[in-house]
């Protein structure tokens, strides 16, 4: 009976990913494109403007990016599936339980951004980055998605239509992938700055980034992981609280 | 059996003035399909979301398929499927894919979501453009797409809110085609419709609500009695004002003519002057339409002269 249930579940999440995340993929490979084009952009101008030196600093914001846009990404998709498409009204009255949808939904998005974060980690490699840095490259992938992918399901909650959802999600990406160091090391902000940039998740996530691929750490791993973790913890709360399945 | 029972179910809605549901009453008995017919804000979606647990009530409860669907909402979900009102396809999926999603993600196994899928993609003559992508097809299609996605999900109880809307007379038969269908494999249908033939070709049961509270309940013919107490209505085009029709029936002013809903007696009475003053008028049976434009609108002049 337990088995049964497990199969119905992962069939559901499988339904879910497959339908709205590598079926748009390949129908319409735009799709990638929007996720490749502000970061790999920044990256090719990183490159050229330095003569190649910076290359590594765009791997590393290119890679903060990408992940960040996947995670807020999915708020973007709820809002439309809850507001435009209803289709969030058909999952409720389904057996479909919240995680799965939301998990379905966030992996859903990970699929669009899959070809372009193996770009990044080939490239990575290629600066020569251990074995070791690639697989800590991924944990901090995944700690950073979930973070963001939090975010983003915090913002649907609240989004009164696509559009906000839309202009919300772009100017977040901003704020959190752009602006802060995650182009460039933490070090060259003012001193009065950098602890302020040194709490925004985005931040560690690219120092860690950057010392991996040999940039030298600008803050000590302990403290960037514990920042992610931290950042990741009260992120799941935060949604814990505040997503509204059933409205009230 | 009863599929669901409303007991003073009320919902009023943040910074709402007025409920949408007010002390609302209702039973349906299972494997019958069942209307609610009211104007737009009526409360109709606001009772079809309560009792597919996607809305929590203020107060009362709602108990579907024996089940309290507050309280055990996750069991509910198993047994319901819903078409939502307004709907949209998503692109680029295919009406075959939006179908198989649904029945997927309800746990189905492959080969049998392909089966029936299949066979609800036929029933609703989709097959042809079963994988064309969705945001090419007409409005009409699309919420053909829509139904689709719930005709063959084996869910006991289905709600369908406004499932014809924008469909052409021919399309909305192959939709009534299907719920008669589910109707005789025993599944129990819960639909809101602002079509009065729809109601009263479809309907076992019906309810007529507005501004959240039950107006009239019963078969469509039962309604039809209890309410207007009259059978016959009367188009008056011309030579009689509204005051001088008033003592053969209830008059209603519709689309530059009176209508005079009245008796067998009243609609001679009315008959004979009419040859008299040479008027044009036209006799029928009174419908649903007319039951409702009559509870409605004595509803919204109670309340005017209230106010």
């Amino acid at each position: 009976m337990k088995t049964m249930q497990t199969k119905k579940t992962l069939r559901s999440l499988w339904a879910i990913m497959y339908y709205l995340g590598f079926t748009p993929m390949v129908r319409n490979p735009l799709f990638m494109a929007f996720v490749f084009s502000t970061p790999f952009t920044l990256l090719f101008i990183l490159f050229v403007a330095s003569n190649g030196t910076a290359l590594p600093y765009g791997l590393a914001g290119a890679l903060t990016m990408i992940t960040t846009e996947l995670g807020l990404f999915v708020g973007t998709d709820l809002a439309s599936y809850k507001l435009q498409n209803r289709f969030q009204d058909i999952v409720v009255a389904s057996p479909v339980s919240p995680l799965i949808y939301m998990f379905g939904v966030a992996l859903s998005e990970l699929i669009f951004g899959s070809p372009a974060l193996l770009i990044l980690f080939g490239l990575i490699a290629e600066q020569g980055a251990t074995f070791g840095a690639l697989v800590s490259c991924l944990g901090v992938v995944m700690l950073l998605w979930v973070t963001a992918t939090s975010l983003g399901f915090f913002f649907s909650a609240y989004a009164p239509n696509t559009q906000n959802a839309f202009i919300i999600n772009g100017f977040i990406t901003t704020m959190l992938s752009v602006l802060p160091p995650v182009y460039y090391s933490v070090k060259v902000l003012p001193v009065w700055l950098a602890p302020l940039a040194e709490v925004i998740p985005t931040t560690e996530a690219s120092a860690l980034f950057q010392g991996a691929i040999g940039l030298g750490y600008s803050v000590e791993p302990v403290y960037g992981f514990a920042v992610l973790l931290a950042a990741t913890f009260v992120m799941l709360l935060l949604v814990s609280f505040k997503m509204k399945w059933r409205e009230s | 059996m009863k599929a669901l029972e409303a007991q003073q179910l009320s919902k009023t809605y943040r910074k709402a003035k007025a409920p949408a549901l007010d002390s609302l009453d209702l039973e349906i008995e299972s494997g019958q399909i069942f209307t609610m017919l009211g104007r737009n804000g009526a409360g109709k979606t606001t009772f079809l979301r309560i009792a597919s647990t996607q809305l929590l009530p203020t107060s009362g409860s709602v108990t579907v398929l024996g089940l309290d669907a507050v309280k055990e909402a996750k069991e509910l979900r198993r047994r319901i499927a819903i078409a939502p009102q307004e709907a949209e396809t998503i692109y680029p999926l295919t009406p075959r894919d939006h179908v198989l999603l649904s029945l997927r993600m309800r746990g189905v196994e492959k080969h049998e979501a392909d089966r029936r899928a299949k066979l609800a993609l036929e029933d609703l003559e989709l097959a042809e453009v079963a994988d064309t992508n969705s945001d090419w097809l007409s409005g009409g299609l699309k919420q053909r797409v829509i139904v689709a996605m719930v005709v063959r999900t084996d869910a006991d109880l289905v709600f369908l809110d406004e499932p014809t809307i924008g469909l052409d007379p021919v399309n909305r038969r192959k939709v009534w085609e299907q719920l008669t269908r589910l109707k005789k494999a025993g599944k129990t249908i819960v639909l809101t419709t602002h079509y009065m033939d729809e109601a009263e070709a479809l309907s076992d049961n019906l309810v007529i609500i507005n501004k959240g509270k039950v107006m009239a309940a019963g078969t469509p013919q039962s309604v039809k009695a209890a309410v207007t107490n009259r059978s016959t209505r009367v188009d008056v085009m011309d030579r009689f004002s509204k005051s001088e029709l008033a003592e053969y029936g209830h008059v209603v002013a519709i689309a530059g003519k009176l209508r005079v809903l009245t008796d067998a007696d009243g609609a001679r009475r009315l008959g004979d002057e009419a040859v008299a003053r040479n008027a044009t008028i036209a006799i029928a049976p009174v419908t649903l339409d007319d039951v409702f434009v009559d509870i409605v609108g004595e509803a919204e002049k109670d309340e005017d002269d209230a106010d």
